[in-house]
């Protein structure tokens, strides 16, 4: 499930995995916008098939708060 | 304006070349750069052909991170812009980005990426639509693009003047450097309209030359048979300093920008007014501000628009304005070579004169065949010419006449 997530991630936003450092949010690793946000939640909805509000998964999200919080919503 | 504004970098992105060296080269040959439409199925458009900018992947120095999020327009621009700030040998990274400006002309806005937001909304839903989209579109948006990736912070902004959009924009932009609110200041414009919807458009307004078969002579302006004007897109940035500025640098100059005349026609909403009055005086308000008598100019960059109105009122404009002394100038529409680049052109149309400047040479109007006893100046026909100038205008003209001029100096 992780790789799947991480793989969402990068395809979305067009950035290489090594570029996702662990426990760094994604401003801080990759220097996300406000609009490349609402891509990967519309990514991340459609590609799990789960409801995700914006404010849920933001800015300030790691790869880890982003996995464990799809994880949970599957359970 | 106080002070002489320099300019000291040009960037094309053009049918004809993606560097300055290509496209003057293409040019001086008098070789046509238009081509069939082949991105998407043309074939029933009333006129399929237009100048394409070819080789982007090649030249971009862009991320596809970033690439994804822009329409071709902002693309071209940041190109364009990159290759001015190089031109001018301009470390970016040294300046004080606080008085850094960027004006930009365009006409039509991002329609490529638009069109294909717009056919998903339809079949998806909302969800479908990029977040991109609005971002993407509008006529701003390479400007705010420029703005972001260099950081530039100074005083900015985009003009809409249709055909003469790029005109407004360069002489706001000089206008700023000169009053001081700027140090430097990139300016021009980009265009993108070979999309299906934006080629659409552009069909239904008129004056698109339908001579489909023949495309490589049908951008035949101020010939007997001419029907209308070929489309194209691209972009032309300048970078601009003041004088002193420049000088102190040691950054090469290649001229300045001396006047603008501005006059509107105030009679139909899409169509010139026939009398030629109105730009007569747009030329005479440019001489009067750039401070020059009428024998000083050396040559003019015309509109061309390759309509039998826009073609005349152009050549009784200039007959009244220069009387005999008209015969004298060198006129020509290097356009004719790659087709008008709507809200760029007349960043085009700056960068092509600035480079005749330099190589003491007058780029001619191809496709001139048959003589118009009514457009009879000297219109540099078919051939490039050997002249030097120190003195130029260049006529932009948008729909329902709006009348701009710039006076360029060596």
């Amino acid at each position: 499930m992780k790789d799947e997530i991480l793989k969402v991630i990068c395809e979305t936003l067009d950035v290489r995995k090594e570029e996702l450092r662990p426990n760094k949010s994604l401003y801080e690793s990759i220097g996300v916008d406000s609009t490349e946000m609402v891509e990967l939640v519309v990514s991340l909805k459609k590609a799990f098939a789960i409801e995700v509000e914006s404010n849920e998964i933001t800015k300030n999200s790691t790869c880890e708060d982003i996995v464990a919080l799809i994880e949970s919503k599957k359970n | 304006m106080k002070e002489r504004v320099a300019i000291t970098g040009i960037g094309a992105v053009s049918p004809c070349g993606m560097k300055k060296e290509t496209v003057w080269a293409n040019l001086k040959k008098g070789k046509s750069c238009i081509d069939k439409i082949t991105r998407f199925d043309a074939s029933l458009y009333s006129s399929n052909m237009a100048g394409h900018v070819h080789d982007m992947d090649h030249y971009t120095h862009l991320s596809s991170r970033l690439i994804k999020k822009i329409d071709l327009f902002s693309h071209m621009a940041l190109i364009a812009s990159e290759q001015a700030l190089k031109d001018a040998v301009l470390e970016t990274d040294n300046l004080d980005k606080n008085r850094v400006g960027v004006f930009m002309g365009n006409a039509l806005g991002g329609w490529l990426f638009a069109e294909t937001e717009l056919r998903d909304l339809y079949i998806e839903g909302r969800e479908g639509v990029s977040p991109y989209m609005a971002t993407a579109w509008f006529p701003a948006a390479p400007q705010g693009q420029v703005t972001i990736y260099y950081g530039f912070k100074g005083y900015s902004k985009t003009l809409v003047v249709d055909k003469a959009s790029s005109a407004l924009a360069l002489w706001y932009a000089a206008k700023t450097v000169a009053q001081d609110k700027n140090d430097f200041v990139l300016a021009g414009g980009m265009e993108a309209p070979i999309t299906p919807y934006a080629l659409l458009c552009a069909n239904t307004c008129g004056n698109l030359s339908k001579n489909n078969l023949n495309y490589k002579k049908a951008y035949k302006p101020y010939d007997l048979y001419r029907d209308g004007f070929v489309l194209a897109e691209g972009s032309g940035m300048v970078l601009m300093e003041k004088e002193q500025t420049a000088r102190k640098r040691g950054a090469h100059v290649y001229g300045f920008l001396a006047g603008i005349g501005f006059t509107s026609d105030g009679r139909h909403y899409a169509r010139y007014d026939a009398d030629c009055s109105n730009l007569a005086h747009a030329i005479e308000d440019c001489l009067r501000d750039a401070g020059w008598d009428k024998k000083d100019v050396d040559y003019i960059c015309l509109d061309g628009e390759a309509t039998v109105l826009g073609d005349y009122l152009e050549t009784e404009a200039i007959k009244k304005v220069f009387g005999e002394k008209a015969r004298d100038i060198s006129l020509s529409a290097p356009k004719s070579m790659f087709g008008n680049l709507l809200g760029a052109q007349t960043a085009m149309d700056l960068i092509m004169t600035l480079l005749m400047v330099k190589e003491k040479t007058v780029l001619p109007t191809i496709n001139y065949e048959v003589s118009d006893s009514l457009c009879d100046l000297d219109y540099t026909p078919n051939k490039a010419v050997e002249r030097e100038i120190n003195k130029a205008l260049i006529i932009a003209r948008g729909r329902g006449g709006m009348n701009i001029i710039l006076a360029v100096e060596k």
